[in-house]
């Protein structure tokens, strides 16, 4: 008997968080910085920062099959080799399909990222506040629930975590994009500031073209180093020059000596405890000997990716929550957003044959939401951003043409004659109800365990506004002196924009919604959600910026509230 | 709507061939897995004649050496094998040997004993071939995208015919291009 209590004192801590990607690691170093005992569960590999970034510092000659994908890579990736983040150079840090698979009722791109850091090594680092029109927008057209908070609510946790964060940006005062603690703006090159400059006069100042706003350190930050230009993000960096759990949360964390972390930890479910009506704990599978093994603690912050924590709590059942954790109002799983994109214009840009760039900028430009907006109405609800950026590459027509020979050689050696603009777009999805995830019980896992069934499609709001996304950009260019503009549309399809969120939204009202103001279960108080999945909407933000600025602000008023002993 | 209706006389929609505006390599769509299990293999007089090819495609000129030198002879067989399915690995394949044959039937000659002016005279006629074929996958097709892609991924090609910055350390976006100036590698 003394065993078992040893046992179950060891495996006790202050506070469990499920995941270590952006979300998770942000919760752990506050949970950490607040003095509390925290175990970060994470379901793959361990990754050390800079030691285990293997491909990092490879010249392009030192990447296997000069980066394309293998046969047998196809095979045990079906999903993730279907867009291009699942690329030679950081194979590795992307799910086995085969191992982890899905049911698609539609098809539904789920690209994922099992290893400590998550997704926050491999993310596009784009960092945008929210604004009140986002806020607002579910109650004024009614779709979705009302946000439970307001901007004034989110504005000073933007702040806390843009300032640890380190992101470079440009202030514009632009009423849809908040302006932030940015470190230096990186520079727009000459052809994007002439075209930032005819676009604005064209359109008065109706829409503006800014710098993207990104997590890449323009100048030595809290000890990293500043980015050195290679645009090699994606393996990592060597310099932890953009933020991720390894280069920026890990290590505060690490500083308190109040974190253990756990690789290999597959969190099945949150062990409810029917006396307390609270969580006790956590059942943890160890994806490398199988064991099952049960962890305890005081609260459970569950940051395990949108679908991941869904998962985890769709499978938490028990007699008090028969549909899940925390699922009374029957929201849990249903309202899946992402945003769609993949649609746009570019072109070319004469007059700049005498100039170049020097360097590899890991960002693009932005040009904010204008749509639905003043004067600016559309035939469709809410509205799209666009990134994009110009660049004087290397292609040649004669590409195309299938040249050959030596003064074909001698002409790829040199830049293209002329520049390239081009503006991708990134719309918003509405919430829909009938967008939804549930467990499948027909299908199992590496580990036995079941499978999420994925049932969600863009409907005709998000149609109508793809012709927008395109011909807003044909204009745009055209006015900006762009030449032979062409507009395209790849199609789309939900989790492509690996944006997915919604599926255990916050709200005001229980019977509407999972999550209440402050991240916390409506039904469970010591269990938090702070990922993607919290989300009432998707705005057409990269949204993970929000997610940290929530989960700080979760992190804070979970811990008042353990001292008070209301948790 | 008006405005988009006019829009659309101007634009015209590029479909999924903005991926081919950044490399040469056009099959980047043909990536769905083929579960039919019959690689090729390629014998080191394959290589060779692969090796070959490529110098036609990129030749060594008075600015960088060319493909061969680069080692491209025996990076597409290796990419053949592991990176394409079957189906394309059998019209690389099939082209091949017809290569080795037109170069018997045109110059009665084994294609390592022509000449480099009939090598290119044979690989002239492979590119109006797939240009008669509206670019249909074909051995030429495949053969001269992967010489561009070893190519310009080789050290030769990175730091000789083009140039290599591994750390750039910063980021301008206006400096004067010098003519003659070679582009940037990646």
């Amino acid at each position: 008997m003394n065993i078992n209590t040893d046992l179950k004192k060891q495996n006790t801590y202050d506070a469990i968080v499920i995941g270590s990607g952006i979300s998770g690691g942000w919760a752990a170093k506050e949970l950490t910085q607040k003095g509390l005992k925290v175990l970060m569960l994470e379901r793959g590999q361990n990754i050390e920062h800079v030691k285990d970034y293997e491909s990092a510092m490879k010249a392009p000659w030192e990447i296997a099959y000069c980066g394309k994908l293998t046969e047998e890579q196809k095979r045990t990736h079906p999903v993730q080799t279907r867009d291009y983040p699942y690329s030679q150079a950081n194979e590795s840090w992307w799910v086995n399909d085969l191992e982890c698979p899905y049911t698609e009722d539609k098809r539904f791109d789920w690209y994922r990222g099992f290893h400590v850091g998550g997704k926050s090594l491999m993310w596009g680092r784009q960092s945008y506040r929210f604004s009140d029109h986002n806020f607002e927008d579910n109650l004024k057209d009614g779709h979705g629930n009302d946000w439970p908070i307001r901007y004034k609510d989110i504005a000073p946790w933007y702040d806390y975590v843009e300032k640890f964060a380190g992101i470079s940006g440009q202030n514009e005062n632009w009423p849809l994009l908040p302006d932030g603690q940015f470190l230096p703006p990186m520079d727009m090159n000459c052809v994007e500031k002439s075209v930032k400059e005819r676009i604005e006069k064209h359109y008065n100042k109706s829409r503006i073209l800014t710098i993207g706003r990104s997590a890449n350190l323009t100048v030595p930050h809290l000890g990293r180093g500043n980015c050195q230009y290679r645009n090699l993000c994606s393996r990592g960096c060597p310099f932890g020059a953009y933020f991720s759990t390894q280069s920026s949360t890990l290590p505060a964390a690490m500083a308190t000596k109040k974190l253990t972390v756990r690789p290999y930890s597959i969190v099945n479910h949150i062990i409810y405890d029917k006396e307390t009506k609270k969580a006790k704990g956590v059942m943890v599978i160890d994806s490398q000997t199988n064991e099952t093994m049960e962890f305890y603690a005081k609260i459970v912050f569950v940051n395990g990716s949108t679908l991941g924590s869904t998962f985890v709590l769709l499978n938490s059942t028990s007699e008090a929550h028969p549909n899940g954790l925390g699922n009374g109002s029957g929201h849990l799983g249903h309202n899946l957003m992402d945003h769609h994109f993949r649609c746009g214009a570019e072109g070319t840009v004469e007059g700049f044959e005498d100039k170049y760039t020097y360097g590899r900028r890991p960002n693009g430009i932005y040009i904010p939401r204008y749509q639905n907006f003043k004067d600016d109405k559309r035939d469709y609800l809410r509205g799209f951003g666009y990134q994009g950026a110009a660049s004087r590459g290397h292609w040649h027509k004669e590409v195309a043409e299938l040249d050959f020979g030596g003064d074909f050689k001698d002409l790829l050696s040199k830049p293209a004659d002329s520049w390239t603009m081009g503006l991708g777009a990134f719309g918003e999805m509405l919430p829909y109800y009938e967008n939804k995830v549930y467990i499948d019980h027909s299908k199992k896992d590496k580990w036995g365990q079941p499978v999420l069934a994925i049932d969600c499609e863009y409907k005709e709001n998000e149609a109508k506004m793809r012709e927008d996304m395109m011909y807003d950009a044909v204009e745009m260019l055209e006015a900006a002196g762009v030449k032979n503009v062409k507009a395209y549309d790849n199609g789309c399809y939900p989790g492509m924009t690996i944006h997915e969120m919604g599926t255990a939204r916050m709200g005001n009202d229980p019977k509407e919604s999972v999550l209440n103001k402050w991240n916390q279960m409506h039904e469970v108080s010591n269990v938090f959600v702070t990922d993607g999945s919290c989300m009432p909407s998707s705005a057409c933000q990269n949204p993970s910026l929000t997610y940290m600025a929530l989960t700080a602000r979760a992190c804070d008023y979970a811990v008042k509230e353990l001292k008070k002993k209301n948790i | 709507m008006e405005r988009r209706e006019a829009l659309k006389k101007f634009a015209y929609l590029l479909g999924g061939a903005l991926s081919a505006s950044t490399m040469g390599v056009i099959f980047e769509s043909f990536t769905v897995f083929d579960p039919i299990n019959n690689s090729y293999s390629f014998s080191s007089t394959d290589e060779e004649i692969l090796s070959e090819f490529s110098e036609i495609i990129l030749p060594t000129t008075a600015a960088s050496p060319g493909a061969k030198d680069a080692g491209v002879g025996a990076f597409i067989p290796l990419v053949i094998k592991e990176c394409y399915p079957p189906d394309l690995q059998k019209i690389f394949k099939n082209g091949f040997d017809n290569m080795l044959a037109k170069s018997k039937t045109k110059f009665n000659k084994e294609f390592l004993n022509l000449t480099s002016e009939e090598k290119k005279m044979l690989v002239t006629d492979l590119r109006q071939e797939s240009i008669d074929n509206n670019k249909e996958p074909s051995f030429f097709l495949i053969a001269r995208d992967l010489t561009l892609l070893g190519y310009f991924s080789s050290e030769i090609g990175c730091t000789v015919a083009r140039e290599y910055l591994p750390i750039p350390g910063k980021y301008d976006g206006n400096v004067d291009y010098v003519t003659g100036q070679k582009a940037w590698a990646t």
